[in-house]
């Protein structure tokens, strides 16, 4: 008996793809991050090369298991466990040892990432739960200014947190955009950051409002501050080019499972961030705090995302 | 005596205190930065618990329902304060170490969910075996807490070195987000456990949910028994769920 076929074949929506998958979204990221890698390796020499390709190699290694002792698919080859990994790697400080690099990777993707059922279940930005982790466990060995006397690049927001602003005010603004600053190895590199970050924006991978509202908060708040004092606080400018300020603004607060997705709150989330930035480098012990303020942002994504638009047809009074 | 065990016996896993109604969640959070901080912990807890479930069931006649929280929390502070005195005369260094959390052993849920789920509807003997069960479960747990927090975050347990020489301890795990951390992966450890076994014995996996329904159904709840009128608490078991 021939299988029956019907004229017309009704399947559920959607019925038509753009073609954008997850595995090319991350694939997008890591290509224009290429430059990035490219710019840490010529500022930081080989040791850099070490730890991302350390970070990024044990964070799928760990990611893997993580499927085989949970029993779940294998999904490695989405390439998020990769982008996680070299996300990790860009906050570390070059000199990071092995051990150091691989349970950051291993903290990143267990805790942040693989107990919460896998991609986009995470209330929390994979990258900076490693960081957090190690930079509370190992203090001494994060601390990029300690680990890193051998260069001979300026510390900028070490001197400023220790000495005030007068310290580092001479500082050409062009060395930090060109990364010639000690900080997390990737993280300095500011100025591919910022143009990868402008290219997947422009592309629409990652919401736009995030970087915007982040930016907005720095400069708003770092403005508070050097306002009433020039002397001791730094300009906008000096914050926005130095540490993890661009990377968290383009890469850690715009992770999609842990933003919020209503403008007005992705607008919030981004402020809040970046007033948190300011808030940690002016008031906290750390002299970087990027990382810590998309994890405290992080934390109030699910409340932000209760400001969500009136749904269609209901009067204003029953919602 | 074969109910006797039966009582004393769902303290250790059935309805293990911390780890499976999740009761008396803060000194489990708060003090197992070490092993020795748990179990003198649990040690107190034990001796408040015992005692308060002794009293409370041979009063359990003459507490009127009306006033009964009041009078449970009455026993137990002034048991409580026992603890501090004694503490305070044997094991000062100790009792330094606990702080408030000595004192704060009276609002622990625990005793007062024994007090109302239990001793006050049962006859002496059982209720001192749940006690006893349950206390010694809690001890069981803070210990076992405290000693992986202080392996991971210090390389030792109880204070004896237990790591080779070049360990660089995780020293997150003794400050406060360790302690969650440290709960959040031994509940899905149990949990996964749980699933694993019963899934070989073809049984339904105990959660920890269906272990606090089960408590309430005994009329636990005590944070939520708030009203007098409602004495045997029966009412408010749909709570738990």
């Amino acid at each position: 008996m021939r299988p029956f076929t019907p004229l017309l074949t009704v399947s559920c929506a959607p019925h038509v793809h753009c073609g954008r998958t997850t595995r090319s979204m991350m694939l997008e990221t890591l290509v224009v991050l290429i430059p990035t890698v490219i710019l840490a390796v010529i500022n930081y020499g080989l040791p850099a090369l070490r730890v991302m390709a350390l970070a990024g190699a044990s964070a799928v290694a760990v990611e893997a298991l993580c499927a085989r002792i949970m029993e779940r698919e294998n999904e490695t080859d989405d390439l998020h466990g990769l982008l996680t990994g070299l996300l990790l790697a860009f906050l570390l400080p070059a000199s990071a040892p092995w051990w150091l690099v691989v349970a950051g990777s291993a903290a990143c993707i267990i805790l942040g990432k693989a107990i919460f059922g896998g991609i986009g279940g995470s209330p929390l930005c994979a990258p900076c739960v490693g960081w957090a982790v190690l930079s509370i466990s190992w203090p001494e060995l994060m601390d990029t200014e300690l680990t890193l006397l051998s260069a001979n690049f300026a510390a900028p927001l070490h001197q400023l947190k220790h000495f005030g602003f007068m310290a580092v005010e001479d500082m050409p603004l062009l060395d930090a955009l060109l990364g010639r600053q000690i900080g997390g190895l990737g993280a300095v590199q500011v100025l591919p950051l910022l143009l990868a970050g402008l290219w997947l924006m422009i592309r629409g991978h990652i919401k736009p409002l995030i970087p915007v509202g982040f930016f907005l908060g720095v400069i708003l708040a770092s403005l508070c501050f050097h306002l009433p004092g020039p002397d001791e606080y730094a300009p906008p400018l000096f914050h926005l080019v130095t540490g993890g300020t661009v990377l968290a603004a383009f890469f850690l607060a715009t992770d999609n499972g842990s933003s919020p997705v209503f403008p007005i709150g992705v607008l919030l989330y981004g402020l809040l961030a970046g007033v948190m930035l300011i808030l940690i480098r002016v008031w906290g012990v750390y002299p970087d705090g990027a990382p810590f303020a998309v994890l405290l942002a992080n934390l109030a994504a699910p409340l932000l995302d209760r400001i969500r638009p009136h749904p269609f047809g209901t009067r204003k009074e029953a919602a | 005596m074969h109910r006797l065990w039966k009582e004393f016996s769902k303290g250790l896993w059935k309805e293990l205190p911390p780890f499976r109604v999740l009761l008396g969640l803060c000194p489990t959070l708060a003090v197992t930065s070490s092993a020795e901080n748990g179990l003198g912990m649990g040690l107190a807890v034990v001796f408040v618990l015992t005692l308060s479930n002794l009293i409370v069931s041979l009063l359990r006649k003459m507490i009127p329902p009306k006033v009964r929280i009041a009078c449970f929390i009455l026993i137990a502070a002034s048991l409580v304060v026992t603890v501090e005195l004694l503490m305070q005369a044997y094991v000062y260094p100790l009792y330094q170490t606990l702080g408030i959390f000595v004192p704060l052993i009276v609002v622990n849920c625990l005793i007062l969910g024994r007090a109302e789920a239990f001793a006050s509807k049962n006859p002496v003997l059982p209720s001192v075996a749940d006690a006893l069960g349950m206390g010694l479960g809690f001890t069981l747990s803070l210990t076992f807490l405290g000693g992986i927090r202080e392996l991971l975050g210090n390389g030792t347990v109880f204070g004896v070195p237990m790591t080779w020489d070049s360990f660089q301890p995780l020293s997150i795990m003794v400050q406060a987000p360790g302690a969650f951390l440290a709960l959040g992966l031994i509940l899905a450890a149990m949990n996964a456990f749980s699933n694993w076994y019963s899934r070989r014995h073809e049984e339904t996996p105990p959660r920890a949910l269906e272990a606090i329904t089960s408590c309430s159904s005994l009329g636990a709840e005590p944070m939520v028994v708030l009203n007098g009128d409602d004495a045997n608490g029966n009412g408010n078991g749909a709570n738990g769920r």
